[in-house]
């Protein structure tokens, strides 16, 4: 039970720390790129927004910097966010909510498809030690998760959508169908997130099949895998319980911090697919200068980042004991 | 006492080199991820130190046709600018140098002082520098770099280093803070602080240089990540538009379709250098995992050493029903990166139903490999080959057996207890469950059936049958090693092999479980082998014992024989290091110098070295020698006397 405390006591201590960067950032930031933007949007907004604006960053002088950050603090506990530029005047909690679906059906599932398919290719590379799996895969993937996700990303539209016309070049859906739980719309969207998926399996699965393959190593050398052996197991019944059950502990807390990374090259997929996630609608807002959106969104990615981790921990938790009884 | 010698040197995970540099470079040498990743790095530095005098053209000189394909004039064709990508490629290599080295080495010195002044320091240092960290690892880097850079467009190469290093730092210090952690209470440390050292010279001189493994893994991983990140940043045109690298040129490339437009090359080459240059230190990276850590590395003994296995015969010579084990001859040998080393060296030992021998000598003369030997578990960690000899357990060659073969016989007819329960029960499953799986891989009892017996085993060694359902934790040491025994008697075998199953607990806890392991060998009357380093422990215990040195028997026999006339200048030093709990009292005296390094055993005897009675003679290996029924390796007692073996 303190286990579980402790860690959300670290949870809210990050998420207030991604919401106080938030806050200072375009307050440390020279220049004043928020003010600029307003003189250049002054009269040609409505007032509302105008007012939103200036709460989001601080520009009315006469607040206080702290009775803004409480301000500003209270406003997000309620997820008001303000006014979209972008797509005024819809407010940025509704323009998040509607990106949301995308990325979560496209990056949530291939990177929870990447970490399992990883997880088990490391455990059979390093089960079968110096098999044709193992002499293959581990080299590749090294290099292939050096890959800029991009990059892999443009290389797969030009093959596959401009020279092959397999996939639809981008977009998450075809523009002349309708939004709708129609069968027609659902297979165009999973047409659609093929491509950007693959990309992100391809340059995300080799951190996994690499770290799940040296930790199944290391736990092959552990004295009770040896026991296993003793004891005249079944290799199938000591490589899931004895090695891969040991082996993937590191590798769930491996998950939580790579999963920045993934995020963050999922963002960039997103873009140069022009899927309408939450990493495009981060770059569009980025590009309009749309800082209340762009805010948001930095916000929600953290928080979709803390979710999965804390997802993470309990798998952790239910797989070692340990865990469960360490106060 | 306890110096470690070749074969245990083998086994361990190496420590990781205190003095790096030759050790290093030969080590980096022999990795063929570690040369291809030296090469590719040393190709892009050498383009970024001299851009001018390699790129054929000038790289921002739009001085050609525009969008032109690949021919010999242009390698890679022309931008839609009508610049020539090489030359452009060739001058971008130079950023993307420069912030992988920036980079990399701002975040590895925050890494290095955070994480290791975190651990040395501890307390409440220790929490906040440990949050801090914490918290920066787990927010999304990347999106908060777009957040900072949408404030500060068109931010110089400066900013951009000074920001990818003040985040890029938090993994390698969270490393580095549990390795400066492990090495806080080792010997050395101690040592300099006893001295008096300041706190600040033991760090730097002492701490660091032990790391420098995982400082240079974290140098790496930084570069990595630096030249990916300042690439996409760039791609999406949140760097400077008018520098020259390799994600400016994605980023116009994207912004003109160079791909729909048959400019391949602008868009695919750029690319192709971010992945080249991030493979670079991508595959330094995992090959210092493998150099510091020698488990990942895969060794494998010469095909001639495996081949000399001698036939063996299809039946044992003369079955003997009261022979429940015979060894004849078996070898067995690592492989080292200076070759094989023999761990084991031609052993013949014999035991009898019932009957209790006990496996004697120093840390590192094989006794243990001896035993898994026999047990046909060698493997990681201990990844010995069989390189000659039978064991005939109970008639049957158990070294010509297959997997499948021995699984049949493992658990039910012979079983092992190992030196500590923690390492060696699963601590992920419960008690119940590993008896369990043991139960079920043999038998095809009922889930009561299984419950009961373990109940049965458990109540045998004294332990409440309630512990069924803790996990290994969740035991004290003492019940955790008494599980381990009841697990080793769900079967009731006639034989169970013992590695000093009694040395991890303490002595009174010890003598406990001795007498419980005997009066258990009485009533249900399997054979014991049992190896320690510990003489004293099996005097009352063993009926015979067989004392190893360097890999080799150098005396076997009854104990009560051998405890009052030691014959071998070897035991004699053995049972004077030692003191006696009922003898006079008398000053202990150790034995001189260390065993011989396996990998080059010395021709003769090989406890010459360190005997008082070394003589001339001693330069011929000495042969087995039969004294009243005690068998013998010395040539003290070669007088009137047949060899018991050729050698």
């Amino acid at each position: 039970m303190r286990f579980v405390l402790r860690r959300l006591g670290f949870f809210v201590v990050t998420l207030w720390a991604a919401i106080t960067l938030n806050f200072l950032i375009p307050r440390l930031m020279p220049g004043n790129a928020a003010l600029s933007m307003m003189s250049r949007y002054k009269g040609h907004i409505n007032p509302n927004a105008m007012h939103a604006l200036e709460v989001a960053f601080g520009i009315k002088t006469h607040e206080s910097l702290v009775h803004a950050y409480f301000t500003y603090i209270g406003n997000i506990a309620r997820l008001h966010f303000g006014i979209s530029l972008t797509f005024f005047p819809d407010t940025v909690t509704h323009q998040v909510l509607q990106a949301l679906p995308w990325t979560l059906a496209l990056v949530g599932t291939t990177t929870i498809l990447a970490f399992i398919l990883g997880t088990l290719i490391g455990l059979v590379a390093a089960w079968r030690r110096g098999g044709v799996l193992d002499g293959v895969l581990p080299p590749i993937f090294v290099i292939t998760s050096a890959f800029p996700y991009f990059w892999l990303a443009l290389l797969a539209i030009w093959l596959f959508s401009i020279k092959l016309g397999w996939f639809a070049e981008s977009g998450g859906y075809d523009v002349t169908t309708t939004v709708a739980w129609s069968w027609a719309f659902v297979s165009d969207a999973f047409r659609h997130s093929v491509l950007p998926a693959v990309t992100i399996l391809v340059t995300s699965i080799g951190g996994w099949i690499l770290t799940m393959r040296n930790n199944t190593i290391t736990v092959l050398a552990e004295d009770y895998v040896r026991m296993a052996r003793a004891k005249g197991l079944s290799p199938w019944r000591i490589m899931w319980h004895y090695a891969g059950r040991n082996a993937i502990l590191p590798n769930l807390t491996g998950f939580a911090m790579s999963l920045g990374f993934v995020v963050s090259g999922a963002i960039l997929v997103e873009f140069v697919f022009n899927y309408p996630g939450v990493g495009w609608m981060f770059l569009q807002s980025v590009e309009n200068q749309d800082y209340a959106l762009m805010q948001a969104l930095f916000l929600m990615i953290t928080v979709a980042v803390l979710i999965a981790i804390l997802a993470a921990d309990g798998a952790t938790a239910i797989l070692d004991p340990r865990t469960r009884d360490r106060s | 006492m306890t110096l470690p010698s070749a074969a245990e040197a083998v086994v361990e995970p190496l420590e990781i080199t205190r003095r790096p540099g030759a050790d290093l470079w030969r080590a980096v040498a022999g990795n063929r991820k570690a040369v291809a990743g030296v090469l590719l790095l040393a190709f892009f530095l050498v383009l970024a130190i001299f851009p001018g005098q390699i790129a054929p053209y000038s790289g921002t000189a739009e001085d050609f046709g525009r969008g032109l394909g690949p021919s010999s004039a242009h390698w890679f064709g022309t931008t839609a600018y009508g610049q020539d990508v090489l030359s452009q490629l060739i001058s971008g290599t130079r950023q993307s140098i420069i912030i992988a080295f920036a980079v990399g080495g701002l975040a590895t010195a925050i890494a290095v002082l955070v994480g290791v002044s975190a651990a040395y320091l501890g307390g409440v240092a220790d929490g906040v520098l440990s949050l801090i960290t914490d918290v920066i690892l787990v927010i999304p880097i990347f999106p908060l770099i777009i957040v900072i850079a949408a404030y500060e467009r068109n931010s110089g190469l400066f900013t951009l280093v000074v920001v990818l290093g003040a985040l890029g730092w938090s993994y390698g210090a969270r490393q580095l803070r549990s390795q400066t952690l492990s090495l806080r209470s080792r010997d050395f440390l101690e040592a300099a602080r006893v001295r008096g050292e300041r706190r600040f010279y033991v760090i730097v001189f002492e701490i660091i240089p032990t790391m420098t493994s995982l400082i240079v893994a974290s140098f790496l991983g930084a570069a990595l990540y630096a030249v990916l990140f300042a690439a996409g940043l760039q791609f999406i045109g949140l760097g400077d538009p008018n520098s020259q690298s390799w994600g400016t040129m994605l980023y116009w490339a994207e912004n003109n379709e160079a791909l729909g437009a048959g400019m391949v090359y602008w868009a695919i080459m750029p690319g192709v250098c971010v992945a080249l240059l991030g493979a670079a230190f991508a595959l330094l990276n995992y090959a210092f995992d493998e150099i510091s850590n020698p488990a990942l590395r895969l060794r494998r003994l010469e095909r001639k050493a495996a081949q000399e296995l001698e036939p063996a015969p299809a039946v044992a010579a003369a079955p003997d029903s009261e022979k429940i084990l015979e060894v004849r001859g078996l070898s067995v040998a690592y492989a080292s990166d200076d070759g094989p080393v023999v761990a084991v060296d031609n052993v013949d030992l014999d035991l009898r139903r019932g009957e209790f021998l006990g496996i004697v000598g120093e840390s590192g003369c094989g006794k243990s490999t001896l035993l898994y030997a026999i047990a046909r578990l060698l493997g990681a960690p201990l990844a010995g080959e069989i390189t000659g000899g039978q064991v005939l357990f109970k008639g049957r060659n158990m070294v010509s057996m297959t997997e499948r073969e021995l699984r049949a016989i493992r658990w039910r007819e012979y079983s092992v207890v190992m030196q500590s329960a923690m390492n060696a029960l699963n601590p992920v499953l419960t008690v119940e469950a590993q008896m369990r799986d043991a139960l079920k891989a043999h038998s095809d009892l009922s889930k009561r059936e299984i419950e009961k017996r373990s109940k049965e085993v458990l109540r045998l060694v004294s332990i409440d049958p309630v512990h069924l359902h803790s996990y290994p934790h969740q035991l004290s040491g003492g019940m955790r090693q008494r599980a381990m025994i009841a697990m080793a008697l769900l079967f009731t075998p006639d034989l169970i092999i013992m590695d000093e199953p009694t040395s991890a607990l303490d002595v009174v806890a010890q003598r406990s479980l001795m007498v419980q392991i005997k009066e258990l060998q009485e009533r249900l009357g399997f054979a014991v082998i049992f190896v320690t380093h510990d003489m004293s422990l099996v005097s009352h215990f063993s009926d015979r014992l067989l004392v190893m040195y360097a890999a080799q028997v150098a005396e076997f026999g009854k104990t009560r024989q051998l405890f009052d006339k030691p014959l071998h200048p070897y035991t004699q030093g053995l049972l004077e290091a030692f003191p006696s709990i009922r003898g006079e009292n008398m000053r202990l005296v150790g034995i001189p110098g260390h065993p011989p390094d396996l990998l080059r055993p010395p021709a003769g005897c090989r406890f010459a070295a360190r005997c008082p009675h070394a003589h001339e003679r001693c330069a011929i290996a000495p042969p087995l020698y039969d004294v009243e029924g005690d068998l013998v390796r010395c040539v003290l007692y070669e007088h009137d006397r047949e060899a018991v073996a050729a050698r």
